[in-house]
């Protein structure tokens, strides 16, 4: 993929510097729609959530938020845990149409399109199921197909703004591998995140290398290596799951490339936020899960409640460097590091005493 | 599991045909992995033919060698460890654990690690020769069980901040431009070589692999020489976890479990070569060498990941194809 004509000067910074700027100040909260009284319209209501394995921190730690939001407010929140096999998620929709819970909540990467009898059968029972942290802003019709409803996640701002640090790194002439992994939707979302902010870049350009998740620990490694061997000019990289950065770096030091190429990555993932503290990954884009937690509980509750449902939960964005990297402690920990300005924010909105 | 023989080819050719047959089956495998360096290196001089690329080649695939040294170590007795990747995982999640969560020295984590492979391999050991229970089985168990226990022990959670001391000494620190591992590694296959080759050990080893009735009527202690085997394959697979812990600098639960198919794949590939027939060290490092170089030169030439994982599988089966072609389509019974 190579930049646009008719884009800015290489050397005119500034679009992209505008874009990365709100992202390096701690997270405001912004409500995602009109406060409302969730104790009062959440008694006796219920929620089952599967997440896409529970052996995943990332999800395991959203499901721990819910279910301390949904404490707080003070309905049933249960888990549904499960090691990622689809035969799981469906025992776990059985489950949940059979106890006849107010809402079925799929987390990040259960896939309602592998569940499509189960989810019928808890459209036949009046359950919504609600696709959550699963796919991007704009892919909310796509999952409207399979599933009731979506609490997206900007993926796509997330793309965007790898591409704008990376091209801002480079002095905006970046030639950058772009890792990805194929499959979740997310990918696609970051994908054009990227390929709309190559449109801003005319010396711009992105190699993209594509890892099923399995093949990461054996696939990855000697693939960047020999990509970075064969072409000298590569001068970034893009890791759009910052899991996949530990098998980046190894690949950067064993060619000796570590001063011409940088890498960047988005998730937050503490152990990458590590490497951000020891400079082998440059910057990370983190999500407080804590917060993503809130938010899904949030959005799902106006469903249950009837009230207008809100397109956007506004889950922000916070950029990592070496500079802040140690606001996530040491060793950095989950959901450290972004402020506290959700929990007033959200406690003011569903009136909380 | 009885392993393929070495035995003369039964096919009508003069002694000088036949000579040239076996040879042409001893270094196949290597005058196709040079070969394939030629092509990529006419196809891509300017950057294939480097030393910083096969100082690069060299020195990432120690991991892979390690492995695939120790489970051929058993599957030599005839036994299958389908553990050796679990174990590995676990020593570097033990490295990783104890160094940073715990703050102990990088020196006695490795120790700790090691002393955990060696008794991995125990178990698996004695529970096949106690119990009689197929290797197939007592392996796919205690794999699975050590994956839940890393998982646990980790909290499913990558951690980072290895002793630079441990990565200095694996890809850091250089000799000839390869990193240290690659030395490691080569010298692991000497060790393994040594023992199969040239120790009385090594041919009782072959001998229960070949006929474990045979050998214990012969007065060998089977049970002991499989123990050994499975101790043997523990120690390496924790070996490995050291130096996967090196290369990356972090230990994740999940990732080093998807070394298991490959060290399989190089481990029969390499029974095709320089000791056709039989699992052999050498042989076993060439055909990982031969698949990096493989993937890298595809890489080099822009072809996506997909065409990487057919040449994975592809070569594994040709080779093996071509291999019981010369040697008269004998039966291997796994």
């Amino acid at each position: 993929m190579c930049g646009l004509a008719g884009a800015a000067r290489a050397d005119d910074l500034s679009y992209f510097e505008k874009q990365i700027e709100p992202f390096t100040k701690k997270p405001e909260f912004v409500a995602p729609g009109p406060a409302f009284d969730a104790a009062e319209c959440m008694k006796g209501k219920s929620i089952v959530s599967i997440p896409v394995s529970s052996a995943n921190p990332f999800t395991a730690n959203i499901e721990k938020a819910m279910q301390a939001a949904a404490k707080k407010v003070g309905f049933k929140f249960t888990t549904w845990e499960n090691q990622g096999q689809s035969s799981q998620w469906v025992q776990g929709m059985n489950a949940a149409v059979n106890q006849k819970v107010d809402l079925i909540d799929l987390l990040a990467g259960t896939d309602p399109r592998v569940l499509v009898p189960q989810v019928q059968a808890a459209q036949a029972a009046k359950i919504p199921v609600i696709a959550s942290h699963y796919n991007g802003v704009e892919q909310s019709a796509e999952v409207k197909k399979y599933a009731d409803g979506d609490v997206p996640i900007d993926y796509a701002k997330a793309g965007a703004l790898l591409a704008d640090w990376a091209i801002v790194q480079t002095k905006g002439h970046m030639n950058a591998l772009e890792l990805i992994a194929t499959g979740p939707l997310s990918t696609d979302s970051m994908m054009s995140g990227i390929d709309a902010e190559l449109k801003h870049c005319s010396d711009c350009k992105t190699k993209v290398m594509n890892f099923a998740v399995p093949d990461w620990g054996t696939r990855i490694t000697p693939a960047v290596q020999a990509a970075l061997l064969a072409d000298p000019t590569i001068n970034y990289i893009i890791v759009i799951y910052d899991s996949m950065s530990q098998f980046v770096t190894p690949a950067v030091t064993i060619t000796g490339s570590q001063d011409r190429v940088k890498v960047d990555a988005f998730n937050g993932t503490p152990f990458v936020l590590g490497l951000v503290q020891q400079g082998a990954v440059q910057m990370d884009i983190g999500e407080n899960l804590d917060w993503i937690g809130h938010a899904l509980i949030d959005s799902e509750m106006r469903r249950v409640c009837g009230l207008p449902l809100v397109s956007d939960p506004k889950i922000p964005f916070y950029i990592f460097t070496k500079d802040n990297a140690k606001d996530a402690g040491t060793p950095p920990q989950l959901s450290q590091g972004y402020g506290d300005a959700y929990v007033k924010g959200y406690a003011d909105l569903w009136k909380l005493k | 599991m009885a392993q393929p023989a070495s035995i003369e080819v039964p096919v009508k050719a003069s002694g000088a045909s036949r000579v040239f047959i076996k040879r042409a089956e001893q270094f196949g495998l290597i005058v196709v992995w040079l070969a394939m360096i030629a092509v990529f290196g006419y196809l891509q001089p300017a950057t294939f033919l480097t030393w910083p690329n096969f100082s690069t080649i060299f020195g990432s695939q120690a991991v892979l060698v390690v492995v695939t040294l120790g489970l051929l170590i058993p599957l030599t007795a005839n036994d299958f460890d389908l553990s050796i990747a679990f174990v590995m995982t676990l020593s570097s999640m033990t490295v990783a654990v104890l160094n940073v969560n715990y703050g102990i020295g990088i020196g006695w984590a490795i120790v700790a690690a090691l002393a955990l492979g060696l008794l991995v391999g125990l178990i698996n050991g004695l529970l096949i020769t106690v119990f009689r229970i197929h290797s197939l089985i007592v392996t796919l168990g205690t794999g699975t069980f050590l994956h839940g226990f890393t998982l646990w022990m980790s909290d499913s959670m990558t951690i980072s901040g290895i002793s630079s001391s441990l990565i200095n000494a694996v890809i850091v620190d250089r000799l000839f431009g390869i990193p240290l591992e690659f030395y490691y590694a080569i010298g692991l296959a000497a060790i393994v070589w040594y023992l199969l080759d040239y120790t009385a050990l090594g041919r009782r080893i072959l001998f229960v692999g070949r006929g474990r009735e045979v050998a214990r009527l012969s007065g060998i202690n089977t049970d002991r020489i499989r123990i050994a085997c499975l101790v043997v394959s523990g120690l390496f697979g924790a070996l490995a976890g050291v130096l996967y812990a090196g290369t990356q600098g972090a230990a994740d639960p999940v990732s080093g479990t998807s070394y298991q198919l490959p060290a399989f794949a190089a481990a029969f590939l390499g029974s095709t070569s320089i000791v056709p027939g039989r699992f052999n060290p050498w042989g076993a490092t060439v055909a990982v060498y031969f698949l990096v170089t493989g993937i890298t030169g595809l890489v080099f030439l822009g072809f996506s990941s997909f065409i990487q994982e057919m040449f994975y599988g592809g070569a594994l089966v040709v080779a093996v194809t071509l291999s019981q072609l010369v040697r008269g389509r004998q039966e291997q019974q796994f």
